[in-house]
């Protein structure tokens, strides 16, 4: 069998997610999953080459939910208490929800709070061990101006997917079946 | 004291942080939930905040919201009369 391989990639920066519209719900989005969604636009396409609930997601947030945690905490002392909304997005996998609705996507879905380094290689374990065709893989790292005392940390909004797919010889770059991200 | 629709439709809006959405774009009576805006029940949980915020409408019981959130036309009487009483 071949070995699963990269077959798109994708990174997002501030300026794309501002300018970004994916539909009415975007805006009522953490920021971790909206630069985690858009990320993975621009290869939506690659998902209908297999089946939906053959496709896994694989997450990778650096700071985990703490931007929306903060935000959340914050709110407390709002007339009225703090967004529900906001609420729904204080978990670490918001996001891997996100983008299964909007690409319908019903394969195992894995969440990690780290710099992003196991992602290529849970994908391709996932793939390997036969739980999925394909595997969208997200880094996303939201660390608002907010956190940066907290965790005494840089700054940073931005987001790198890729999409790793069961290869086929003829589909596989030259040389390496798996890219190094 | 009359609630606009359209200043009612501009704080749903914003509550709800929907993008590409004018006040003209929503009718006073189209359902805000299901078909129409489409809100789901975290929207209404904001929608409950926001007439807190906005409006000082305490709903403690969904039943009693329930009707008023069937349209913007129904949100506005609701808030007119509760400010009323």
């Amino acid at each position: 069998m071949a070995s699963p391989f990269i077959t798109a990639r994708n990174t997002v920066n501030n300026a794309d997610v501002a300018a970004a519209r994916l539909g009415p719900r975007f805006g009522r989005m953490d920021l971790t999953s909206q630069f985690a969604l858009l990320a993975v636009e621009s290869f939506a396409a690659h998902f209908d080459s297999m089946p939906r609930e053959r496709i896994a997601i694989c997450l990778a947030v650096r700071a985990g939910s703490l931007a929306t945690d903060l935000e959340y905490w914050k709110g407390r002392d709002a007339a009225g208490g703090p967004s529900p909304t906001l609420f729904t997005y204080t978990l670490p996998s918001a996001a891997i929800g996100e983008i299964a609705i909007r690409h319908r996507l019903t394969g195992p879905g894995l969440c990690f709070v780290s710099g992003g380094d196991e992602l290529l290689a849970e994908a391709t374990d996932l793939i390997e061990r036969g739980e999925a065709d394909g595997c969208v893989c997200v880094f996303a790292n939201v660390v608002s101006p907010g956190l940066v005392e907290m965790i005494s940390t840089a700054p940073a909004t931005s987001a790198h997917a890729f999409f790793v797919r069961r290869g086929k010889p003829h589909e596989a770059s030259s040389g390496s079946d798996i890219e190094t991200v | 004291m009359a609630i606009s629709t359209t200043e009612l439709k501009a704080a749903i809006i914003a509550a709800l942080n929907l993008q590409d959405i004018t006040p003209a774009q929503i009718d006073d009576d189209a359902p805000l939930f299901g078909a129409g805006l489409g809100l789901d029940s975290i929207d209404a949980l904001e929608l409950v905040v926001m007439l807190e915020k906005n409006y000082r409408i305490v709903i403690k019981d969904i039943e009693e919201g329930r009707p008023a959130f069937q349209s913007v036309r129904t949100l506005a009487a609701f808030i007119e009369a509760k400010q009323a009483s």
